[in-house]
Parts: C-alpha cells; sequence; structure tokens
C-alpha cells in the first residue's frame, strides 16, 4: 500500500480486483479545497482506460513491478521487439500497449520497461530524445518577417514536429517525448 | 525555461494569448469597467484553508526585515476599492500559489482575471462570463458554435441526474461518509465534508461538465460557501458558482457576503481547519473585516487566464502557454 505520492506514469495500481497502469495524472484543487489527484489508468487485462480521482494523501494500492532497461529492435508488423540487454531475451509488446508512446521509438534506443509477470504492461521512454532531421523544408527569405517562424520538419523515424525555420536536413534536434515539442538543436 | 528558439516554436500559441489577453480588456473598458491594480506583496494574506501563499522577506533601507506574502487573489484589495465606491472593476494580473504543481492546469504563479459589480447578484456575473467567452471566440475564431449556448445547471440537479441522489439529504459529514464508503471510496472518518463532496463531485461529475456546451454550475452547499452569501430561498446552500469547459475548472463566483460579522466567523473556522492541517495560520486582517461590512451588494469571480488560453490553443500542458 502507498498513497497519492506513487501515482506516476507507469506505476501500477489494483482497483475493483482487476490491474491498471497510470496512463496519466494531474492534480485538482476543486475551487481552492484541497489537493486530489486525477489519474487516467488502462486495465492490463481488458485495455479500457477509466478516471480516477483520489484525495491527495489517500491510501492507493501500488503493485510492486520490475522495471528493466531495455533496448527497442524493431517493428514486427503490429508489434514492438524489445530486448533485455542483460540476458538478450526479447519481449514483443502490442501497440495498444504502447499508444501514442510508439511514435517516439527509434531503433536502438534505449527504454524503462514496466514488467509485470513477465509480460511489458508499459514503457517510460527519456524525456528528451536525439534524432535526425530527415527531411526539413528549406527556410523562405522573408519567412519570419511574415510570422511564420516554425516548420513541420520529419525526423529519421518518421515523427513528425514543429521546429524553427533555421533548422536543416540531416542537424540532429531533440524532442521532449512529454509534450512533442521540438526541444533544442544538438550542436557537436 | 525556454531557450530562444523554443519560444519561437510557441508563438503560434502566445499570439493567441496575446490576443486573448488584449480582448478581455477590451471586452471590459466596453462595458465601462475600471481596470485596477492590487498589491501583490501583502502583509495578511487570504486564510483559504487549502492555499499557501508564498513568503517573501523584505528590508527596510537599514537592513530591518520583513515578512510578507504574495497574494493568493487580488480579492481582498478589490473588496476595499468597492466598499470605498468602485462599482465596476476588473484586475488582470500575477498570482501566487506555492505548493502547487508545475504543469497540467495548475502553476505556481500564474494569470487571474477577477472582476466585481455592485447593486447585482451572481446571475449577473453569468451573463458577463457567457459573452466574455463568446467575444473570445470571435476574436480568435475558434469554438464559436460551442460558446454560442450556455447551460446553467444547480448543483442539486446535477447530483439527481448523475448519482440519483437528493443532494438535500447528504448536506452532512455523516451522511456523505456512508455514501462514500457505499461507492467503494476509502475516506478516513474525519475527512471534512468539503472533501467528501468534491471526491464524489470530481469522479462522477466533473467529467461531464462542459462536454457539449459550457456549463455553469450554482448553488454550493453552505460548507463550501468561502466568501459567499448564502441563498436567500434556501440557505442550506449559498450563491456560488462554477464555469466548466470540457470538464475543466475555468472560474468559480459568488454573490458576495456584505456581513463582516459573518466574514470574521468563517475566518476563525478557516483558521481552525488550517492549524489542523498544520498549515501556516495568519492574523485576520481587520481593514478587511471593514471594508466587507460597508460592502453594498456585490458579486464577482475568479477565472484562470491560462487555462484560457490552454483551453483557445488545445495545450494540455499550462507550461505551453506561458513565458517561462
Amino acid at each position: 500500500m502507498a498513497d497519492t505520492t506513487a501515482i506516476k506514469k507507469g506505476a501500477v495500481i489494483r482497483h475493483n480486483n482487476d490491474l491498471y497502469v497510470v496512463t496519466d495524472f494531474s492534480f485538482v484543487n476543486p475551487g481552492k479545497g484541497s489537493a486530489f489527484t486525477k489519474t487516467k489508468m488502462k486495465s492490463i487485462s481488458a485495455g479500457k482506460t477509466i478516471e480516477i480521482t483520489y484525495k491527495s494523501g489517500e491510501t492507493v494500492d501500488v503493485v510492486q513491478v520490475s522495471r528493466q532497461t531495455m533496448q527497442y529492435l524493431y517493428k514486427n508488423g503490429e508489434m514492438f521487439s524489445f530486448m533485455n540487454k542483460e540476458t538478450y531475451e526479447t519481449i514483443d509488446v502490442s501497440a495498444d500497449v504502447l499508444e501514442d508512446e510508439s511514435r517516439y521509438l527509434k531503433e536502438g534506443m534505449d527504454v524503462i520497461a514496466v514488467i509485470h509477470e513477465e509480460g511489458i504492461v508499459a514503457i517510460q521512454l527519456p524525456i528528451k530524445v536525439q534524432y535526425t532531421v530527415k527531411t526539413a523544408p528549406p527556410a523562405v527569405k522573408g519567412d519570419s518577417a511574415g510570422g511564420n517562424v516554425t516548420k513541420e520538419i520529419v525526423l529519421e523515424n518518421d515523427l513528425t514536429i514543429q521546429a524553427p525555420i533555421f533548422i536543416k536536413e540531416g542537424e540532429k534536434v531533440l524532442v521532449n517525448t512529454e509534450t512533442g515539442d521540438y526541444g533544442g538543436r544538438v550542436t557537436e | 525555461m525556454y531557450t530562444f528558439d523554443q519560444i519561437a516554436t510557441q508563438k503560434h500559441i502566445l499570439d493567441l494569448r496575446w490576443q486573448i489577453i488584449k480582448t478581455i480588456r477590451e471586452f471590459f473598458w466596453s462595458e465601462k469597467f475600471c481596470e485596477v491594480d492590487a498589491p501583490l506583496l501583502m502583509r495578511l494574506p487570504g486564510q483559504e484553508p487549502y492555499l499557501s501563499p508564498m513568503t517573501v522577506d523584505v528590508h527596510d533601507e537599514n537592513g530591518k526585515a520583513y515578512k510578507r506574502f504574495l497574494h493568493t487573489s487580488p480579492e481582498f484589495a478589490m473588496k476595499k476599492l468597492l466598499a470605498a465606491g468602485y462599482t465596476t472593476i476588473f484586475y488582470l494580473g500575477k498570482c501566487f500559489r506555492d505548493y502547487e504543481s508545475f504543469g497540467g492546469n495548475h502553476y505556481p504563479e500564474f494569470t487571474m482575471l477577477e472582476w466585481y459589480r455592485t447593486a447585482c447578484d451572481y446571475t449577473q456575473i453569468m451573463n458577463d462570463v457567457e459573452m466574455l467567452f463568446l467575444e473570445l471566440a470571435k476574436t480568435t475564431q475558434k469554438h464559436i458554435p460551442y460558446f454560442s449556448s450556455w447551460n446553467r445547471i444547480s448543483m442539486k440537479e446535477l447530483w439527481q441526474t448523475y448519482l440519483g441522489i437528493n443532494l438535500d439529504e447528504y448536506l452532512t459529514q455523516e451522511a456523505l461518509l456512508e455514501l462514500s464508503i457505499k461507492k467503494g471510496f476509502n475516506p478516513s472518518k474525519q475527512e471534512s465534508f468539503e472533501d467528501l463532496f468534491f471526491r464524489i463531485f470530481l469522479n462522477y461529475i466533473e467529467p461531464e461538465l462542459g462536454k457539449d456546451v459550457p456549463t455553469i454550475v450554482y448553488e454550493y452547499p453552505a460548507q463550501m460557501a468561502a466568501l459567499a452569501k448564502l441563498s436567500d430561498k434556501d440557505s442550506r446552500y449559498a450563491e456560488r458558482f462554477e464555469v466548466y469547459i470540457h470538464g475543466i475548472e475555468i472560474a468559480n463566483a459568488f454573490s458576495e457576503l456584505t456581513n463582516g460579522v459573518e466574514q470574521y466567523d468563517r475566518f476563525k473556522k478557516e483558521q481552525k481547519t488550517r492549524e489542523k492541517n498544520n498549515k501556516p495560520v495568519y492574523d485576520i486582517d481587520g481593514s478587511f473585516i471593514d471594508a466587507v461590512n460597508n460592502l453594498p451588494t456585490c458579486a464577482g469571480i475568479a477565472l484562470g487566464v491560462d487555462r484560457v488560453v490552454q483551453l483557445f490553443t488545445g495545450c494540455k500542458d499550462i507550461q505551453n502557454v506561458i513565458v517561462s
């Protein structure tokens, strides 16, 4: 048992005899009242997402899970393959488990896998990930004067983001995997 | 802290933010409101049981230290202005609250819009809210159909609709505790009425509010009156309303309490709650009690501007709509 401070993305909670993975959470203070934690979580067995709001400090049945650094190998049909870097064992995960996070995967990157009963129930990405820019339309002179200070660029893993107009193909950029926002240019 | 090139990627969002701020000012000026200031540094901060003002050390020219607090809302200063004779005033500026999350819909430093009108009750403020949002929708060219019609519904009707329960029968801590346990929650026996109420409200009602049309929820149980006047037709409820848009609380309004004695009693109770919750207890500002005693009939509202920007830009995280 733990309290609401243990609620974080990837935490596994037992609720009504089912296990849920926390996919999102936020704090609310209704009308200047005391704090509550709004928790979005997905059933591991049924995949259904529910939303529960706990009073902050309330007891929550947080289930012990193991976390393991794993390397993303490749996409195989609808399954994503990850490898345990110590044992070289691979585990396949379906797209439903990864949801939005699959957009940020690139081959060879390390993620933290949340493991329950030998299956991956969620992955945690590094907050900032570096990608090489695959395509970026050239900046047109006068763009910034017209107020267009961003453009759409495509990264090595086909992820599309908004970036400043000065970013060029082949450059390396950082992306915030929590928001999908541009997080800076990497200069080497 | 963002770098300039991160700010550059946010520019389309910030442009909308400045547009919203401009529209708000123009709306109130066209309604003949006077924009007012409020001191950010206070000697005696508000007593709301669950808010934590930030403490600031200030020194005079001789190095003597004074403890001050950043205001959590401009309410005290604005009510003093109303007592002094102002009739229609608004404040658009920063407020600060400690022990808040740094993301989602909260941030320790945020932008608040408050406005007050004398000689009216909270229904006039509801009209203002509806007109303001329609104006914002028009100037930003976003969500115009959504903001063209509103739902006004009492808290009691909501409990009946979503829980099949007559709220009149659950206006005590004991009754709500029993209901919470029956619903499968795990509250402590001493939990306050307010916490029990909000847990049920947040789980069963709030996510449904404002989905298809923006929703004004009015008449809160008297226990949650804070600085609101009790309802003339049923003193078990207070003339308080909140605005919900897509399940998010955007504003909180009252027909203001104009009885200094009752205000003093409520502050005393709030001091006790703070003490119980191990929060610092502040002295009561006597000049504010005097002001409440001299308040004309009035109503007012506090509205989170950053959340409005989030709404019009579709940003889930408040940090994406502010310059930080």
